[in-house]
C-alpha cells in the first residue's frame, strides 16, 4: 500500500510543479513527472511480489510472471508521452520568440 | 579563454568525451535493434537510442556537423522508408493467407536468425523512430532559427 502512496506524492509533486511555477521549462517539467508517475503506477498495479520479467527465456518454466499487458500499455504511453513532450517544446519555443519570456505572467497581451 | 571562437558547439572536453562514446551508442542502438525478439528492447528502444547518438552529436558539435551526417530531407526520407517497409511487410502476409502473416523463415527459438518476419519489423520500427526522432530535434533546432532571421 505503501508504494501506491508514494505514487500518488510523485504525482502531487507534479502537480505542484505544473500550478505553483511561473516558467513554461518548468511547468513542462512538470507535466513529464506527472506522466512518469502514472506509467509508475500502472507499472506497481501489474507487479507481483516475487515475479519475474514476462519473457520467454529457454528452459524456463512459465510461472510467477508479471503482469505483460499494462507493460505494453505503458510503452504506447510512452510513445505518446514523447510526441506530446516534443509538440509543448515547440509551442514553448515559438512562445519564446514572440514575447521574449518563459514567465507566464508576462505572457498576457495580444501580440502579432 | 577564447582560443578557438569560430568553431561551433561545446568546450574541447565535451567534444572529446563525444568523440570517444558515440560510435558505442551508435553501436548498442544497433545491438538492441537486432536482437529485439529475443531480448527486452526491440526497434523502438533501439530507434530512440540510435536517435539519441546523432542528437548527442548535434549537441556537441553544433548543427552543420550533425546535419551533414543525416540531413533533414533524409531523415525525413528514412522516416517514410520505414512506415512503408512496415506496412509492405504486414500486406506481404496476404501471400500465404492473412494480414501479418509470418511467412518468413522462422529458424530455432532463442537464436539471433529466427522468429520470421519479427527482426524485419523491428529494423523498420527502427528507421521510423529513429529519423523521426532525429528529425523532430531538428526540426526544434531549425525553428530557433527561422524565427530569429524573421526579426
Amino acid at each position: 500500500m505503501m508504494i501506491y502512496l508514494m505514487c500518488l506524492v510523485l504525482f502531487c509533486i507534479g502537480l505542484y510543479c505544473i500550478v505553483i511555477k511561473r516558467n513554461l521549462i518548468k511547468i513542462i517539467i512538470g507535466i513529464g513527472i506527472v506522466h512518469y508517475a502514472v506509467n509508475l503506477a500502472f507499472i506497481l498495479v501489474a507487479y507481483r511480489f516475487k515475479g519475474r520479467a514476462p519473457i520467454n527465456a529457454p528452459g524456463q518454466v512459465i510461472e510467477n510472471m508479471v503482469d505483460p499487458l499494462p507493460q505494453a500499455l505503458v510503452l504506447t504511453a510512452i510513445v505518446i508521452g514523447l510526441a506530446v513532450t516534443a509538440l509543448i517544446v515547440a509551442i514553448a519555443v515559438r512562445i519564446y520568440e514572440k514575447y521574449g519570456t518563459f514567465d507566464i505572467t508576462k505572457i498576457r497581451r495580444l501580440k502579432g | 579563454m577564447n582560443n578557438e571562437p569560430e568553431r561551433p558547439g561545446m568546450t574541447l572536453i565535451v567534444k572529446t568525451i563525444t568523440r570517444l562514446t558515440v560510435g558505442l551508442i551508435l553501436l548498442f542502438g544497433i545491438y538492441i535493434v537486432l536482437h529485439g525478439h529475443i531480448t527486452p528492447g526491440g526497434g523502438f528502444a533501439g530507434g530512440v537510442i540510435i536517435a539519441l547518438s546523432f542528437i548527442h552529436l548535434m549537441l556537441a558539435f553544433g548543427k552543420e556537423l550533425a546535419l551533414k551526417k543525416v540531413s533533414e530531407a533524409q531523415a525525413s526520407f528514412f522516416e517514410s522508408l520505414g512506415a512503408i517497409l512496415f506496412l509492405s511487410i504486414a500486406i506481404l502476409g496476404f501471400v500465404g493467407g492473412y494480414f501479418f502473416l509470418n511467412f518468413f523463415l522462422k529458424g530455432e527459438p532463442f537464436r539471433l536468425f529466427s522468429a520470421g518476419i519479427i527482426p524485419l519489423c523491428n529494423i523498420a520500427i527502427c528507421l521510423k523512430v529513429g529519423a523521426g526522432l532525429f528529425a523532430v530535434f531538428v526540426a526544434l533546432v531549425l525553428l530557433k532559427g527561422i524565427g530569429e532571421k524573421g526579426k
